[in-house]
């Protein structure tokens, strides 16, 4: 055996806390290590307390994820008008639903006549086009294959350049076709891989609502919004259009500019002229809208705030539910294991130690659950998004994270600080 | 050469502090416990005794006599009704709980009866925690916990749980643990009472080792063949100090 060391006589100074600093790190590993093993110990019990976190971090998560990938969708498909276009028409798309049963009643539809008014009279415009059309109702035939709840659009010739869609083979209308009221059309894609698999649409002959049209070329694929395709279209000729389907379509005329600042001149122009050409007395209100993507986009978050505070509301309710289980279940953990506190305590653990391990130990507990929680709603995440829109933000994550932490954080002081107040004696006196 | 019965009386001495080289003085140390109804019970009534670095000394007497109570006062794990207690020179009856728990941990190494590892730590861990609450980095830690092991003969189960190990092992790691931070005192309460005797001896062969080493141990149990291996025996009864007699 070896020979035993001379115990050295140390006059310390008393001051506990001095050159603790590295010491705070030892103790808390210490602490972080009890924590796993403690979830290790008691895996179910470790779950079952957890559920409310983890259910709290999904649903904060998921909903954060669901929002955040409708906004990438607006963004991409819907407020894309396409570069510095605005719209003019009958409504504006971002009032509240009182301003929209006004403006039911008052305004009217942006008409052929004032189409060709804005045209003739806007100055240094880039484009201006208008469209109109029969949304998702229009049977469209080839031989014997029947589609239904087709969009029939109409379209003058410069649309191709405002709007999404791009030619992927022959044309797009053009002047010509758009002069002669020409039995022509431009097909979405969807049309194709129902009619013409394996054939060359162009030329081929189309019954849309039952009158012939001669496939001109194909729309390059656009892919579906919130699982709506869009590339189930049929465009034809706006002048067509009158002549075949209705005399008095209701428009709207896409204004392209050349950049964003002359877009806020453009609309100032059209929204005088319109005024001018209405007879709109300069106290009242506009009879029509126009529309840009910022303004579409402001009424998109101002709805998805609401939907997110509603959120907000609920993971508040699961998150203070799941740290009252958590500090219940410390309270007991505390009590189980008060005679290890007691050895702690003999051995020089302060009060500050004993807390801090309680603290760590609910919090640990508390962020494995946000973490389960995190794991899940990518998960879910993944599903929603083959049908619907998902995207998880980093930010949510770690929200997510942070929150359920600090939950572990607040509901782990009491019970630690009755772990932290015991007796030594008291404490190593209490059986095992 | 008896040097624990000795009354101190004059207030002027009684504030001052032992000179260098005693390791423990107690001055009228009263602890009360207050049973309510007026009902207060003297676990001790007024004990003075000193005692010097590298003693080995028994604290005796039958159950109920108050020496655990006095054992729990030399260790800090309890603070006196009145009366002053300096340890190291310190006066350490005045402390707040941090500061004792400080204490307990640089100067004070204990031995209990029932051992008290923590079951689910390693033999290893349950020797480094002293180290953990004075802050010692890992690696230190874990060499001066082998260390200590070593002295003990236990370097090979080290990574055993306790209950994978022996009584006479367990209280063996228990004194590892109490020798890790090189305290001034090594504080033993029955530390043979749950082992056979056998066991016990062996154990008790330890303490003498550590006590060659010059180590000063207290040690506190009912059995004569226990306390007779310490060289100084300070007998308590009903909460005072009865007889303090050296072993040659």
């Amino acid at each position: 055996m070896a020979v035993l060391s001379q115990p050295r006589v140390h006059l310390h100074k008393l001051s506990p806390r001095a050159g603790r600093r590295a010491g705070v790190w030892v103790t808390s590993r210490e602490a972080f290590w009890i924590a796993l093993e403690a979830l290790r110990t008691h895996k179910l019990r470790s779950f079952l307390t957890l559920l409310g976190v983890v259910i709290a971090t999904t649903t904060l998560i998921v909903v954060m994820s669901v929002i955040n990938g409708m906004n990438l969708y607006i963004a991409d498909h819907i407020a894309n008008l396409g570069a510095n276009v605005f719209i003019l028409y009958q409504f504006n798309w971002t009032t509240s639903s009182e301003a929209y049963l006004k403006a039911l009643r008052r305004n009217k539809a942006i008409r052929i006549e004032e189409f060709e008014f804005l045209r003739d009279n806007i100055k240094g415009y880039k484009n201006i086009g208008a469209e109109a059309g029969l949304w998702g109702d229009s049977d469209v035939k080839y031989k014997g294959h029947l589609m239904h709840e087709v969009n029939l659009s109409a379209e003058t010739p410069n649309m191709i350049d405002i709007g999404q869609a791009k030619v992927e083979s022959g044309r797009f209308i053009n002047d010509s076709d758009y002069q002669h009221e020409s039995m022509v059309c431009f097909i979405g894609h969807d049309l194709v891989d129902e009619f013409f698999p394996s054939l060359d649409p162009l030329d081929k002959e189309i019954n849309v609502r039952g009158i012939p049209f001669r496939v001109i070329g194909v729309a390059a694929r656009i892919g579906s919004t919130f699982g709506q395709s869009q590339d189930k279209f049929v465009a034809i000729p706006l002048t067509t259009f009158q002549k075949l389907f209705m005399a008095r379509p209701e428009l709207a005329v896409n204004v392209q500019a050349w950049d964003a600042q002359q877009m806020m001149v453009l609309e100032d122009q059209v929204r005088a002229l319109m005024r001018a050409r209405r007879h709109i007395p300069y106290k009242e209100d506009d009879n029509f809208g126009i529309n840009a993507s910022d303004t579409i986009m402001a009424l998109w978050r101002q709805l998805t705030g609401s939907i997110f505070a509603v959120t907000v509301g609920i993971v508040a309710v699961f998150m203070v539910v799941g740290g009252i289980v958590i500090m219940n279940i410390m309270l007991a953990s505390v009590t189980e294991r008060t005679h290890e506190i007691g050895i702690r305590k003999s051995l020089g653990a302060r009060r500050g130690d004993i807390l801090m391990q309680f603290v760590i130990e609910a919090s640990v507990m508390a962020l494995t659950g946000g973490a389960i929680g995190v794991l899940l709603s990518l998960m879910i995440s993944k599903i929603v998004n083959i049908f619907f829109t998902s995207n998880v933000p980093l930010s949510a994550v770690l929200v997510g994270l942070f929150l359920s932490a600090g939950v572990g954080l607040f509901f782990g002081i009491y019970p630690a600080s009755k772990a932290a107040s015991l007796e030594p004696i008291e404490a190593l006196r209490t059986e095992a | 050469m008896a040097m624990g019965t000795q009354v101190v009386s004059s207030s002027t001495q009684e504030s001052m502090a032992p000179p260098v080289g005693v390791m423990i003085r107690t001055e009228n140390l009263w602890k009360t416990y207050d049973m309510g109804e007026a009902i207060a019970v003297h676990a001790l009534s007024g004990v003075t005794f000193e005692l010097e670095r590298g003693e080995y000394v028994a604290i005796m007497g039958p159950s109920g006599s108050g020496k655990s109570t006095l054992m729990n006062l030399i260790g800090c794990l309890d603070t006196p009704t009145s009366g002053k207690y300096w340890l190291n020179g310190r006066l350490v009856s005045e402390l707040s709980d941090d500061e004792l728990a400080y204490i307990r941990n640089k100067d004070i190494g204990f031995v209990f009866q029932t051992f008290n590892l923590l079951s689910r730590a390693s033999a290893l861990h349950n020797v480094e925690l002293p180290l953990v609450y004075s802050g010692v980095p890992a690696k230190e830690r874990l060499e001066k916990a082998q260390e200590a092991l070593r002295k003990v003969d236990l370097v090979e189960r080290m990574h055993h749980k306790p209950n994978e190990l022996s009584g006479g092992q367990r209280q063996r790691v228990a004194i590892a643990r109490a020798l890790v931070n090189s305290p001034s005192i090594i504080l033993a309460d029955e530390p043979t009472g749950n082992l056979d005797s056998a066991t016990g001896e062996e154990i008790m062969g330890v303490f003498e080792r550590l006590y060659e080493g010059g180590n000063t141990i207290v040690l506190v149990t009912h059995e004569h063949d226990i306390a007779a291996h310490a060289h100084r025996i300070i007998h308590v009864r009903d909460g005072k100090i009865e007889r303090d007699e050296t072993v040659e």
